[in-house]
């Protein structure tokens, strides 16, 4: 088993360099990940997503409670009634991000993986994908998943879903010689999925990436390839 | 493969929207309001929900160009009043600074604890019903046709435009159906131009939506509006289908006599954007 302190890797890059990056990711000490991927069509995404990991980071146990005090701070950042009325009505419409959130436990005796949207985490045995969540195969990506949505009324879905089972996933790094834990948003997901058979594996290319600027160069020729979605890009990885 | 091409500030689409203002337009609905209040009314909600979906906290993206043409008696021009009415089509930034007015309206909404609360709203109003003298659509659709011709030549790459064209009555300057066969040829590098048009009447008839045949409507007129009709595309089709509609192949962007949700639903349907992009 791994020592317990040790912060994973984490890049992220925006889909253009003249263009805000919406993505966000915290790590914590005490082995607690979470990256959101916030969706830029809506009013203040970055934002919303920034609250979103902080907030799994300090308390990963994601309830209604739990939202609703994030919406809560949200709400506080802006002043609804002295918004022009199209911001006023984007900022009721809501902000929308993704939220994916491990718990490494005891070294990785136990990872709890929670996931709201389309970003995904991925355990990995030396080269070899062991499980992937919430999406397994890259046909999955929609292009209009569920997301964690500002204004509560955008939250309805949650209602028709088990917080307890539907959103997550328990893993275990026990068994495995070479245990990885990687997350990482929709483009790369998506990226890593279609070429899960390629050799070399695309666990062994995204292993090599070690600093930033590897990642940038990584992400800009996958990119200039067609073979990576222009998007924002974020990967945490716990090699 | 049409219409794949992403939507982005870098590549906007055109909505188009051709009213007809004819004086028969004022004939009151089945809802105790005339025509005309009711399509104003359903492209001042469009047009906001369309604005709602280009706004951040930064500002308005140009993800769309948005145009309205309106024609009655023997004038066809712009639709907007004040600033906008100098040209037809403008990028959604200046549609959403330039409103005629804002109201304040009411609605309620989850209060993210179990309750509910009422809020206050700014609403909008760029445009007034208005409906007098004849029914020029020849020319309105000679007017459309030279505008997305500019249009098209000036995006080649983009999502090609989408018309809405709303009438009640037979055209007043003569057959139609040359215009939109010619404007149904327009294209981008992305596919042809949509047409899609909307009957809206107070004499009756079966409510037909989005057929796939001109066989089951009641008269030549609006016969003549189903072939003018672009199929509706696949993305437009699953979404039409997704709210409940009867949708086949063939199923062109056409609807007599909706009831009011399947008017608001055609302007819905027909300004839903395949992809937008920098999710």
């Amino acid at each position: 088993m791994r020592p317990k302190s040790r912060l994973p890797l984490a890049f992220t890059i925006p889909k253009a360099d003249d263009k805000h990056n919406e993505d966000r990711y915290h790590r914590s000490a005490k082995g607690v990940y979470a990256l959101s991927d916030g969706a830029s069509v809506s009013f203040d995404s970055a934002s919303w997503a920034a609250i979103l990991v902080r907030r799994y980071a300090k308390s990963p146990e994601f309830t209604r409670e739990w939202l609703a005090a994030a919406t809560a701070e949200f709400a506080k950042l802006y002043d609804r009634e002295s918004l022009p009325w199209m911001k006023q009505a984007s900022f009721d419409k809501g902000s929308f991000a993704s939220l994916l959130g491990v718990r490494v436990i005891d070294g990785g005796q136990l990872i709890q993986v929670l996931s709201i949207g389309d970003s995904i985490a991925v355990l990995c045995d030396g080269d070899r994908i062991e499980a992937t969540f919430p999406i397994s195969a890259a046909s999955e990506f929609g292009r209009s998943p569920q997301l964690l949505c500002s204004s509560p009324a955008g939250n309805a879905f949650l209602d028709k879903l088990d917080l307890d089972f539907d959103l997550v996933a328990d893993w275990t790094f026990r068994g495995l010689a070479q245990p990885a834990l990687l997350c990482m948003t929709d483009a790369l997901g998506h990226w890593l999925l279609s070429r899960r058979d390629d050799h070399p594996s695309p666990i062994s290319v995204l292993r090599k990436v070690r600093t930033a600027d590897a990642f940038a160069r990584f992400v800009h020729a996958e990119r200039a390839a067609g073979r990576m979605k222009r998007d924002d890009t974020t990967l945490i990885a716990l090699w | 493969m049409p219409y794949q091409a992403e939507i982005s500030r870098d590549n906007p689409t055109c909505f188009l929207f051709v009213i007809d203002q004819s004086g028969s337009m004022d004939e009151i609905t089945e809802t105790g309001r005339s025509k005309a209040a009711f399509v104003a009314d359903v492209l001042n909600k469009t047009l906001y929900t369309l604005v709602t979906s280009c706004s951040k906290s930064d500002g308005v993206r140009n993800y769309f160009d948005i145009g309205v043409l309106a024609y009655g008696g023997t004038a066809v021009a712009s639709g907007f009043g004040g600033v906008l009415s100098d040209g037809i089509v403008h990028p959604i930034h200046a549609i959403s600074e330039h409103t005629l007015r804002i109201e304040e309206r009411k609605k309620k909404v989850d209060d993210g604890a179990g309750g509910i609360i009422e809020l206050t709203t700014k609403f909008p109003i760029w445009f007034d019903p208005k409906s007098a003298g004849g029914t020029p659509m020849r020319a309105a659709l000679n007017k459309t046709m030279e505008t997305v011709t500019d249009w098209c030549d000036a995006h080649a790459g983009s999502y090609p435009p989408t018309i809405l064209h709303v009438t009640d009555g037979q055209s007043t300057d003569g057959a139609p159906e040359e215009m939109a066969d010619g404007l149904r040829k327009l294209s981008t590098k992305d596919g042809p131009v949509l047409l899609f048009n909307l009957h809206v009447t107070t004499n009756g008839g079966a409510e037909t939506v989005f057929p796939t045949s001109e066989s089951d409507l009641a008269d030549e007129y609006s016969r003549m509006l189903f072939r003018m009709s672009s199929p509706l595309p696949a993305h437009l089709a699953k979404f039409a289908s997704d709210k409940g509609y009867t949708i086949a192949d063939g199923s062109r962007g056409f609807i007599f006599n909706g009831d009011p949700q399947c008017i608001v639903d055609f302007f819905e349907i027909g300004t839903r954007p395949k992809l937008v992009a920098d999710r």
